[in-house]
């Protein structure tokens, strides 16, 4: 079945359980879906768009309840919507780095960040990861010492990530949000792998600014996202344009400088207002998710060579298994050599994971029903035990 | 050509999603149980009701 004239329908998610590490937090919900059928035109949420014309203040559709809602929801002052996490971490970072400023990251911090501390001219510098690839508060205070040093001031803004993208590990925010404020560096929490499916409570945590992404965790359209700051910075991050035209002497009103005037204009924006609702229930339902992912976790450690990368116990849905003394003993004498594990997942109707992967690979299992989370556990040791793996557990 | 068929025709969509979003929970093998197969019984039921409406105000 075709869309248009090439585009295959994407069916994916009826057909079967998605394990994808980056898919599964944002799979819309029924009301963000039917939000998508009457919000697709382009500048759909603009029907209603009056003085002083800014998206935020739109009260048809109430983008502007939502935005406060939004706030609330992370226990920060001010909110905006922005074009995936990406553009938070750009509009903090517009703000307050300078060329040749250093800015504290980490040896697990996704690769956007390292762009938008490049994007203004900033030093990127990492804080070193624990062997049990833990980002703690001990090694954050290690480096912000080490940076004064060498840089003769503290670092500009440090970002800290709640879970990493590569293990989906915890690390310890609060504790190094307390070592940047002890040093006066504010802290971007990013939360693309927290907000939308765990509680989130940014000035619980100590953060300046909260990061979400809601295309990975809060079932909406990509790319959106949502920026959440305190009062104080809101002042900085969200400023608005004093630029005056030099030959018609236009000005343009309240529009913020960092969020290019208006975000998200349609269906990215509908779409995550209509999961809202939904999401903010869930947040309360993380236990029950984690459980779910450790019982999948554990029937794969029943298959005997299994490794797990990630810290135990598990904390997040998002997993890195290594499997190389399990499946891809198979892969090396199988017919279809290391493709053989994502076919037979195929065949049992789970998808998501990279295809050839037999050695190392990641999968989320965030959002199965506990029906869809028992038959993923009991595929996964099927086709080990099909393929004469032991499983002992 | 109403406002009515277009009612309609939003309604029927949203009808068809509720009946996706079933298909995803149950996904891959699709057994539904007693509550959702009755669920979707008046999700069908809805839905030829808003087919009609759509086949009178466009088409009789």
């Amino acid at each position: 079945m075709k869309c248009g004239l090439s585009i295959d329908v994407r069916d994916i998610d009826e057909i079967a359980i998605n394990i994808d590490p980056i898919q599964v937090g944002g799979r819309l919900t029924a009301d963000a879906m039917k939000a998508v059928i009457a919000y697709g035109d382009g500048y759909s949420v603009c029907d209603n768009c009056r003085k002083p014309n800014r998206l935020d203040m739109i009260k048809s559709p109430p983008i502007d309840a939502f935005h406060r809602d939004l706030a609330t929801f992370l226990n920060m002052d001010e909110a905006r919507v922005v074009p995936g996490a990406r553009r938070g971490f750009q509009a903090v970072a517009g703000t307050y780095i300078e060329k040749g400023d250093p800015v504290l990251l980490t040896a697990l911090s996704h690769y956007t960040e390292f762009l938008s501390v490049e994007a203004y001219g900033g030093i990127p510098l990492e804080i070193q990861k624990s062997p049990e690839n833990i980002i703690t508060a001990d090694a954050a205070g290690e480096k912000i010492d080490s940076v004064q040093r060498e840089y003769g001031q503290p670092p500009k803004l440090l970002y800290i990530d709640h879970f990493d993208y590569q293990f989906g590990n915890e690390h310890e925010v609060k504790g190094i949000i307390k070592v940047a404020k002890q040093n006066d560096i504010p802290v971007l929490y990013n939360g693309a792998y927290t907000v939308g499916i765990m509680p989130v409570d940014g000035r619980e945590l100590g953060a300046d600014f909260v990061v979400g992404s809601a295309h990975k965790s809060m079932a909406s359209p990509a790319p959106s996202g949502v920026l959440a700051v305190t009062k104080e910075r809101a002042e900085e991050v969200f400023r608005t344009t004093k630029a005056q035209a030099d030959l018609t002497k236009r000005t343009f009103g309240i529009k913020e400088v960092e969020m290019m005037g208006c975000t998200l204009m349609g269906v990215t924006l509908v779409g995550m207002m209509a999961s809202f609702p939904h999401v903010r229930e869930r947040v309360k339902h993380w236990e029950h998710h984690l459980s779910n992912g450790r019982m999948i976790v554990d029937a794969l450690l029943a298959i005997d060579g299994t490794v797990l990368k990630s810290e135990n116990p598990r904390k997040h849905t998002l997993t890195r298994i290594d499997t190389t003394g399990s499946f891809d003993t198979v892969a090396r004498t199988h017919k279809k050599r290391g493709f053989f594990l994502t076919s037979a997942l195929r065949e049992k109707g789970i998808a998501g994971t990279i295809p050839g992967a037999t050695k190392v690979w990641k999968f989320n299992t965030y959002g199965m029903t506990d029906a869809q989370a028992h038959y993923t556990a009991k595929a996964f040791q099927d086709i080990a035990l099909l393929n004469g793996l032991h499983v002992s557990r | 050509m109403s406002k009515r068929a277009v009612d309609s025709i939003f309604q029927a969509m949203f009808l068809l999603t509720d009946l996706r979003v079933i298909l995803r929970d149950t996904a891959p093998v699709h057994e539904l149980d007693e509550d959702q197969r009755a669920i979707v019984a008046r999700t069908i039921a809805a839905l030829e009701e808003q087919v009609n409406v759509i086949r009178k105000e466009m088409v009789e």
